[in-house]
């Protein structure tokens, strides 16, 4: 097997024995289960008409969506911050790194275990909740598939740059820095939003810049925008076009997206370089 | 107790070896052909470094240490605490990068990694995967030195009972004590055959059991020819298995040679006569340097087997031989007094 499907493999077999993806899979489920109650009595509240109801679901559910972005940004930050530093502090990878392996594939196998871990949750998450969306409501989003490959391409930038930290930054700051970073992001997206409602252009500027440094917030609308159905964002139309951070007016531009992919490649081949270069 | 070869003495000549002399090493290196245990040219010392030298900011770690370790041979590294042992150690694997000097390992620039597939590394401080199983550390090594599949079990059998784990197979490791950890890295340390084994203080945790296990095993590696770099700040292994040491500190080597050399063991018997007789004083002299002790004479700088002449000598001249003790100087006596002399 290649060096880096070994370290990959080996990744998701101490995080499957951690009992970390158990954890998480019950947590979704039981909030999943309670989202299913709270779709059912949403889509047949007697209080709302069916045209109501039918804005209204989409919008819980990005609102479910967004707190399940919210825990995957977390969880990549959470597990690739001690992916190399505590392996280095506790004397793990000095009996890895001394094999015939270059610490390229060392690193690569680790991002690619931790992805394909972040994959099968964001994957598993939005299978479910859609699904159980589908079955109170009968409301799909018009586009699941993009919807579920944004969300996990959220988490995976966020991964990526915890494992950059990784490298040169003890634990506790390396997680620390990663979700304080995605909060900043999000934060910068609000105030743009903020900005562009209130036409205030340096707002606006904000929140454009922000989505550039980090792209999550970005990936965060584009997975909005495909959970949306027509009648939402004719809604949105309908009302001048107001801004807020749950909804998205139009689908990620082709440079947009090419910026994003050289923002993943820059900070990964930062961090294969980082490592590296680092004396243990 | 002797062990000094001619291997030995080449090593030792190879220990003042210059940077020059590491240059030709480098491209002996670069055309050798595989075959054996390790791609690079078997003629080639384990190690040889020249000048190497490590500085983290103003301190300096390692000070142009030079030294060579020749294959086969059990090469004891000693120093005090905080001496610069384990950073030499980081330096030959390539875990650290030197500011200074060159170093050739197994006749391979240090780093190389096809090199590090033929040596076997236990660190002083390490881990290993606490979730996986004795058996499953030793098959991720094995998958990570490439060895054949079929190899796996065998090599993994091998290694978990050479080091006494083989009852702990499937035992997860993060069950394991510090010195059942060690055992481990051991046995790691000796998957695929290695041609170079640089163990870090590797008795550091064991019970006198264990230690002797290490040494049995140390001495069994140097029977197939493996090189045995033994970084350690216990003398007594040392002394019990190495065939040379280099005596290190504040990153320098300050005494580099066999045990015998280093010790000076020819220096001094301890001899009980009895028969008066002033003819037989002189020819002492021609032994050695001798004083009277009570009813002891103590003859300094004799050669151990010069021992054997003078008793004769003192018998054929009338004098009855009581007791004869040879005296040696313990590595512990030696190591300090080379150290109190910086």
């Amino acid at each position: 097997m290649n060096p880096t499907l070994t370290i990959a493999a080996l990744t998701i077999r101490e995080s499957v024995r951690r009992r970390l993806l158990l954890a998480f899979v019950t947590i979704t489920v039981v909030i999943v289960g309670l989202s299913a109650w709270g779709f059912d009595r949403l889509s047949h509240a007697h209080s709302l008409t069916s045209g109501e109801s039918d804005l209204a679901v989409p919008q819980a559910l990005i609102l479910f969506m967004f707190m399940f972005s919210f825990v995957l940004a977390l969880s990549a930050s959470a597990i690739a911050s001690p992916s190399i530093s505590s392996e280095i502090e506790s004397g793990v990878l000095m009996t890895i790194v001394t094999r015939p392996i270059r610490r390229t594939e060392v690193l690569l196998g680790k991002w690619l275990g931790l992805a394909a871990l972040l994959a099968v949750y964001a994957g598993g998450v939005c299978a479910l909740e859609f699904g159980v969306v589908r079955w109170a409501s009968g409301f799909l989003p018009p586009n699941p598939l993009l919807a579920g490959v944004y969300l996990f391409a959220e988490g995976a930038l966020l991964l990526t740059l915890a494992l950059l930290l990784s490298t040169q930054m003890p634990v506790i700051a390396a997680g620390v820095i990663g979700v304080a970073v995605f909060g900043a992001g999000w934060l910068a997206g609000v105030v743009g939003t903020l900005g562009t409602t209130l036409n205030i252009g340096a707002l606006r500027t904000v929140g454009q810049v922000g989505r550039f440094l980090l792209p999550t917030d970005g990936l965060w609308h584009a997975a909005i925008y495909y959970l949306q159905p027509p009648s939402l964002i004719a809604q949105h139309l309908a009302e001048g076009g107001r801004q807020n951070p749950f909804y998205a007016q139009g689908a990620p531009s082709w440079p947009y997206l090419m910026w994003v992919v050289c923002w993943f490649l820059i900070v990964l081949i930062a961090a294969v370089a980082s490592f590296e270069r680092r004396e243990l | 107790m002797s062990r000094t070869n001619s291997a030995e003495r080449a090593a030792l000549d190879g220990a003042a070896a210059s940077v020059g002399d590491t240059a030709v090493s480098l491209s002996e290196a670069a055309g050798s052909s595989s075959g054996s245990r390790s791609p690079q040219a078997t003629a080639s010392p384990a190690i040889h470094a020249a000048d190497l030298s490590k500085r983290f900011g103003g301190t300096i770690a390692v000070n142009s240490l030079s030294m060579t370790v020749q294959r086969g041979e059990v090469f004891g590294f000693l120093g005090p605490n905080g001496a610069g042992k384990t950073t030499v150690v980081k330096l030959l694997l390539g875990l650290a990068r030197p500011t200074g000097g060159e170093a050739l390992v197994l006749g391979a620039p240090l780093g190389d990694r096809e090199t590090r597939r033929h040596i076997g590394y236990l660190p002083e401080l390490f881990r290993f995967q606490a979730l996986l199983t004795a058996k499953e550390v030793l098959r991720l090594h094995c998958r990570l030195l490439a060895l054949p599949k079929a190899a796996w079990e065998e090599e993994a059998r091998s290694a978990l009972e050479t080091v006494g784990l083989l009852e702990r197979a499937n035992d997860r490791v993060g069950t394991f004590s510090k010195g059942m950890q060690q055992r481990l890295g051991l046995g790691v340390a000796l998957l695929g055959d290695p041609a170079l084994v640089m163990l870090d203080e590797p008795t550091s945790a064991l019970d006198p059991v264990g230690r002797h296990d290490v040494r049995e095993i140390i001495r069994a590696l140097r029977d197939r020819g493996s090189t045995v770099f033994l970084n350690t700040h216990l003398l007594e292994e040392a002394e019990h298995v190495c065939d040379r040491v280099a005596v290190i500190d504040k990153g320098t080597a300050i005494a580099t040679g066999s045990l015998d050399e280093l010790l000076g063991r020819h220096s001094r018997v301890r001899l009980k006569v009895a028969g008066p007789g002033a003819s037989w004083w002189s020819s002492l002299s021609r032994f050695g340097r001798w004083h009277r002790q009570d009813e002891w004479i103590v003859v300094d700088g004799i050669d151990p087997p010069r021992i054997a002449d003078l008793i004769d000598e003192l018998v054929a001249l009338g004098a009855r031989v009581e007791a004869v003790i040879p005296e040696h100087q313990s590595l512990e006596a030696r190591f300090l007094e080379l150290l109190s002399k910086r």
